[in-house]
């Protein structure tokens, strides 16, 4: 009997309760998931909590964080000025060599204690989970032990996914969990002799409860109000709303600010100036009353892999406006009936206009969220399914 | 014992990397403290620019807090490429200096050129005293480790054969089956591999030029990426592909190949074929060992010896005994070119003649052979092409069978001399070949827009 045997790895390149990263977050839960599914769970991680800065704040070593075991190896971070030109040709669609992809990969961040500690112990594990994909950690590290390697992918139609060097990574481990449809497709699109594969899903934790009032009172939010939950930066799509929202309400003066939690800075644009409420990073609980106190929740980056905000905006019956560049939010979006999406300025206007114009209808539309989530994505399906995935991928000790 | 091994490491794709990854997780296995030094960043605990005389000074400041130095060596680690006399004296003088320092110091050869021991000069100088500073020197044959003793003067005891595969394991968990299917080869295809980092001195070409005709399911597969952009292996990359489209069933993968698919590929192969035309010993033949797959080789540097007493290794001598053991190992005579029988007498001899010129074609793999074999086109090709068909390839003399002086000094000048010989060969008969093939296109692409030719 194989079922629950053997220690699984988790292996982000950050961890906390405070890192805020869906793909870290989700391996944080899923983490806790599997632990009280009886599963012997370990986190290997690093002691840094920003992915800029990759500074080591945390102690290295083994403790024990909320009931999980945590080892943390320090970050060496000897970023080359080469590494900002490679990047640049990346993201600018050139062709790099393979000399120059791997002088970009190891030219940032790396780990070597976490590298050889996998490389000392990996009898010692059935499966290690990594994400994401274009991380060194992952790069790295699932190569060691390709056979125990599963990877949540956390794949995005981005220039890196198109690198030569992942190449191997897609194809040889052990197997890739999926978290929706379109990133299965792209996958496939990628490297059609992808490993074994599987579309999980992801998990949403669904709250007992919601607070909106007491969340604006808490905040001194008056009037009604859109809301961006995550990474204040230019992947994330931050900077092209802010933009967007500014050159709309040049022309119209819209009923709504603009709340935003989660990490880094806001910089509001000219147009913006006082139309922008920062509440910091939030608690679960908190989180989750503004999700069902806003008028709607704008998704506005192309990256997405699943998009656990416009989850937790469903849940809270709150409808969605998001950015139709992301497959994956757009399938959603389709699947679910509960989200708008818009592929330019004057179409995000016109969502902005929908939601200013016609609140009820709006919020009829987004009634159709949380059954979609509820259906799909709770915890208790997604660990069914990535339980089976890693009793069917990895051997038993 | 706390180590330091200075060596090139993953996620760096680089066969030296490997083996020194399995040799690290060996000896922390065995409970040893090992860190690593890498002359880039990478999975090492440190790194450094090792190359010229202030590499060697740099890592004289690292050695003294561990009880023993291992160095994974190549030259292009230290020296500069190309380097001078003087620029080589200075930095063996350089790593003497950090050797000196080291408690203890173990140096594993992956390559090295003997001659840059051998005379008076002062870099000759300068290396046999670097070499001195060696406790133990690791190579893989008895022939290197005699040719390391003559050329650096360094007592024989101190020259061990370690053997090359020692602490190799698995990467890949595929069965035959499964790497063939997440390769998208076919399940009943007779696999022959290439594979490894794609430089001249591989000889791929070879490997092409030897399937070349093979009936399917037989399927050649050369797979590799290109370790350093300079020109001519980019060029040399680009020329297999051009040719391997030439050969029906040829393939050529250039990309980046981890650990884990490099032993997949190997597992998905029926036979895998290394056509050097000159290498130290291979890490790719010891894999095949490990992996249980038949090799069919050429017999250059140490190969021979690393083979010996290793089943399923052929070793041939040149190309057409390459040709013959592909051939041999597909057990495939040539595809009849056609089901239909030879035309009839009635059909008049030039229907006959274009048919034995079709089938000729067909044997020769494509290579003029690629038009309609019936077709006017196919035979305009064969006879344009006739002249140069007609030059046979070139081979170095057979130095001959028997004892005495005479056959021995036969036998001493060809291994003195095939370093050097043998690439002109190569190139002379891949030169006959390219020729006979661009003719062929010119003469095709004459055809295609119908333009008149007269014949001699």
């Amino acid at each position: 009997m194989s079922a629950r045997a053997g220690r699984i790895g988790l292996v982000p390149a950050r961890y906390g309760d405070r890192i805020v990263g869906g793909a870290e977050i989700v391996l944080r839960q899923m983490a806790f998931g599997l632990q009280a599914r009886g599963w012997d769970v370990e986190i290997l991680t690093t002691t840094a909590l920003d992915h800029h800065s990759w500074a080591n704040e945390l102690e290295p070593g083994l403790h024990v964080e909320d009931g999980m075991p945590v080892r943390r190896f320090p970050v060496v971070d000897t970023t080359t000025p080469e590494r900002g030109e490679l990047e640049r040709r990346i993201l600018a669609g050139d062709t790099l060599t393979i000399t120059e992809q791997q002088r970009w990969m190891n030219g940032g961040m790396r780990v070597p204690e976490l590298y050889h500690h996998i490389l000392d112990h990996a009898d010692d594990y059935r499966a290690l989970v990594f994400t994401p994909y274009p991380f060194w950690v992952t790069f790295a590290c699932s190569q060691i032990a390709p056979e125990k390697s599963v990877l949540w992918t956390c794949l995005h139609d981005e220039p890196y996914a198109y690198l030569d060097l992942f190449r191997p990574v897609f194809t040889g481990s052990a197997g890739l969990l999926f978290q929706s449809g379109p990133e299965q497709d792209l996958a496939l699109r990628i490297a059609p002799d992808v490993a074994p594969h599987e579309v999980v899903g992801c998990g949403v934790e669904v709250p007992e409860r919601y607070d909106p009032d007491g969340f604006r009172e808490r905040y001194g939010i008056e009037g009604r109000f859109l809301l961006y939950a995550g990474r204040r930066e230019g992947a994330k799509g931050w900077d092209e709303l802010l933009e967007a929202l500014a050159a709309i309400n040049a022309r119209r003066d819209l009923p709504f600010t603009l709340v935003t939690m989660g990490a880094g800075e806001v910089r509001p644009p000219r147009g913006m100036e006082g139309k922008v409420v920062d509440v910091g990073f939030l608690d679960d609980d908190e989180r989750d009353n503004a999700f069902a106190a806003a008028d709607a929740y704008l998704q506005p980056s192309r990256y997405e892999a699943f998009s656990r905000t416009i989850m937790e905006a469903w849940l809270a019956g709150t409808p969605v406006i998001a950015n139709g560049g992301s497959e994956v939010v757009r399938w959603h979006c389709e699947r679910s009936g509960a989200g708008l999406t818009y592929d330019d300025e004057l179409e995000l206007e016109q969502c902005l206009h929908f939601l200013a114009d016609a609140p009820q209808e709006a919020a009829a539309m987004a009634a159709s969220g949380r059954g979609y989530v509820l259906e799909n994505y709770t915890w208790e399906l997604v660990l069914d399914r990535v339980e089976a995935q890693l009793e069917a991928w990895t051997e038993a000790p | 014992m706390r180590i330091l091994m200075v060596t090139p490491y993953p996620p760096l794709r680089d066969g030296i990397a490997s083996y020194a990854q399995q040799s690290v997780a060996a000896l922390r296995a065995q409970g040893h403290d090992v860190e690593v030094l890498s002359p880039g960043p990478s999975a090492a605990h440190h790194h450094l620019d090792l190359v010229g005389p202030r590499g060697g000074l740099a890592l004289a400041k690292r050695v003294r807090g561990y009880d023993k130095l291992v160095v994974q060596f190549h030259p292009d680690f230290f020296y500069p490429v190309p380097s001078s006399p003087t620029q080589r004296a200075e930095v063996s003088a350089a790593l003497a200096v950090a050797f000196r320092l080291a408690p203890r110091v173990e140096v594993v050869v992956h390559e090295i050129d003997y001659r840059h021991g051998r005379g008076a000069s002062p870099a000759a100088r300068a290396a046999r005293a670097l070499w001195r500073q060696v406790d133990v020197v690791q190579v893989h044959s008895e022939s290197e480790r005699q040719r390391f003793v003559e050329a650096f003067g360094v007592p024989a005891g101190r020259v061990q054969i370690v053997e090359h595969g020692a602490a190799f394991v698995p990467r890949s968990r595929a069965d035959r089956a499964g790497a063939r299917a997440s390769l998208g080869i076919e399940a009943d295809a007779r696999l022959f591999l290439s594979i490894g980092f794609i430089q001249p001195h591989k000889g791929y070409d070879r490997a092409i030029d030897a399937f070349r005709g093979l009936p399917a399911p037989a399927r050649l597969d050369v797979v590799g990426s290109v370790r350093v952009e300079e020109p001519q292996f980019v060029a040399y990359a680009q020329e297999l592909e051009d040719r391997a489209q030439a050969v029906r069933g040829a393939h050529v993968h250039v990309g980046y190949v981890s650990d884990e698919l490099f032993d997949r590929w190997i597992i998905a192969s029926d036979v895998v074929v290394l056509p050097y035309r000159e290498i130290w010993s291979s890490g790719v033949l010891e894999r095949a060992r490990l992996l249980n797959r038949p090799v069919i080789a050429t017999r250059v540097g140490a190969l021979e010896e690393q083979a010996a007493g290793v089943e399923g290794v052929r070793l041939v001598d040149d190309d057409a005994q390459l040709r013959q053991a592909v051939w041999e190992f597909a057990q495939a005579e040539a595809e009849p070119f056609t089901a239909a029988p030879w035309p009839s007498a009635a059909a008049g001899r030039d229907a006959i003649q274009a048919e034995v010129v079709a089938r000729a074609a067909q044997r020769r793999g494509g290579a003029v052979g690629a038009v309609s074999a019936h077709s006017a086109s196919a035979q305009d090709v064969a006879f344009a092409t006739a002249p140069l068909r007609r030059v046979r390839d070139v081979h170095l003399p057979d130095p001959g069978p028997g004892r005495g002086v005479r056959p021995f000094a036969r036998r001493v000048v060809r291994k003195l001399t095939a370093w050097q010989m043998q690439p002109v060969v190569d190139q002379l008969n891949t030169l006959t070949r390219a020729t006979v093939e661009s003719v062929a296109r010119a003469t095709d692409a004459h055809e295609e827009r119908g333009e008149p030719r007269e014949r001699g």
